[in-house]
């Protein structure tokens, strides 16, 4: 995967960064944390997993920012959080796909009504959360790499480390799904 | 539909993506003027698109995480400096007293703002202590080892500590003043078990170690990578903060730390 492809071989020791290199890293890299964790918080479903796999991904990518050239630093930044996203869950055997809808619903609405006030706009959001937290990770992952973090296909193939029909086919199946989750009332094709 | 315009499909994300061709986007168009299931299709997705746009919540990373990254970032030079005991770059350290002199005795005032790296007074003993401390404040910063029980809550940070240290730590509410409680945790430092109190300021972490005092020494500070650090007395308890916030207001820290403790 893109793990392999972009970071092997490049690691550095912390400790031995140059002064400049930090610098560039905080100047170049550090901008994006609010996307790295916007992206954690979807694919692990959990605040607290969240921060601890975004501050990992984070230094994961200042030992490796010798392998990193020049691009979109962010799609890069993002690419790494989203492996490390992966990793843990294997790491730590999540499996919640296997969540009931219930469970789901549940927390999803309940986190949803502390922090919006109206309450029709509450509604159609917390419906629309609970419909991507229950998509499969291959599809919510590139919802949120499209439509909240608003990066071209190409970048997404990078992130995700698949060809873009790929992307383009996973995009569409899961933009169907949330339709039918939204009640547009359009079956998925096929 | 047709299986022509199941074929369509992906295609017409793309279009709406405007990751199509010219070429192909002409001819897509032109399909879906005469294909009512690609109208509704386009449609459709036009509608999941803007909603999951609008709907869908662009998350902040919390002010702590940002802290503890930016001060792990900062800190990479120093991570394992910190840990050669006197190297290359070694702590510098200064005591107050020695400001006032200079101070007094009519030397550039600029000096005292860089005098921590040049004044250095040595004595061995506290060399060690300062390097270990600012160890343990980087590693602090790594995940999940900031605090063992977190809590804003000063009545479930310093009971905490009960039988687990000789000492029962200070622990004021700063929390109206802008340095909210993170919480606590055990560490060692000096051969010793020490409570590390931490507290928050925007995106930094101060660390407030405390142990029993061995020796009267006047109040010391000391900077290194980007880090100051701070040490006083009072009631026979030797106190040091430790952060990556700017002098003044780690002073400014300080001193409402013990207006409100009354240490």
């Amino acid at each position: 995967m893109r793990e392999a492809d972009g970071l092997a071989g490049r690691e550095h020791p912390v400790g031995e960064m140059a002064q400049q290199d930090i610098e560039r890293f905080e100047r170049v890299v550090l901008p994006h944390l609010d996307d790295a964790y916007t992206l954690a918080r979807y694919l692990l479903r959990d605040e607290h997993d969240a921060q601890d796999v975004v501050q990992d991904a984070v230094l994961r990518a200042l030992r490796h920012f010798a392998g990193y050239r020049e691009g979109d630093a962010r799609a890069w930044l993002l690419a790494i959080v989203r492996n490390c996203c992966h990793t843990w869950q294997r790491r730590h055997r999540v499996d919640r796909i296997g969540l009931s809808l219930g469970d789901e619903v549940d927390a999803v609405a309940s986190d949803a009504a502390g922090t919006d006030a109206a309450a029709i706009q509450r509604s159609e959001r917390a419906l629309l959360e609970r419909a991507v937290a229950a998509l499969p990770p291959e599809f919510r992952e590139v919802i949120v790499l499209r439509e909240v973090q608003d990066l071209s296909y190409r970048e997404i193939s990078d992130v995700v480390g698949v060809p873009i029909g790929t992307v383009m086919s996973r995009l569409a199946r899961a933009r169907r799904r949330l339709a039918v989750a939204l009640g547009a009332g359009v079956k998925e094709a096929g | 539909m047709t299986m022509r315009c199941a074929d369509c499909l992906p295609m017409i994300d793309a279009l709406v993506d405007h990751e199509l061709p010219p070429e192909e986007e002409r001819e897509l168009r032109a399909h879906i003027e005469r294909c009512v299931d690609c109208a509704r299709e386009l449609a459709l997705v036009v509608d999941v698109s803007r909603a999951a746009r609008e709907g869908l919540v662009r998350h902040q990373a919390p002010d702590v995480l940002k802290a503890r990254i930016r001060a792990a970032v900062s800190g990479a030079t120093g991570a394992s400096g910190a840990n050669e005991s006197a190297g290359e770059e070694p702590v510098a350290r200064s005591r107050r007293r020695t400001y006032i002199r200079l101070a007094a005795a009519g030397v550039l005032i600029a000096a005292a703002s860089s005098a921590l790296t040049f004044a250095a007074l040595r004595h061995g003993a506290t060399e060690s202590t300062e390097s270990e401390l600012l160890a343990s404040h980087i590693r602090s910063l790594m995940p999940g080892h900031l605090t063992d029980v977190a809590s804003t809550n000063q009545h479930q940070v310093k009971p905490w500590f009960n039988g687990r240290l000789d000492l029962s730590p200070t622990v004021p509410n700063l929390d109206s003043l802008g340095f909210p409680l993170l919480g606590g945790r055990l560490d060692y430092v000096a051969g010793r078990r020490v409570a590390a109190v931490v507290y928050g300021r925007r995106q930094h972490v101060i660390n407030v170690y405390s142990w029993p005092a061995t020796s009267h020494e006047s109040p010391r500070a000391a900077a290194a990578q980007g880090y100051n650090m701070e040490e006083w007395q009072a009631g026979n308890i030797e106190y040091w903060a430790v952060s990556d916030l700017n002098r003044p207001e780690l002073d400014e820290f300080i001193t409402r730390f013990r207006d409100v403790s009354g240490r």
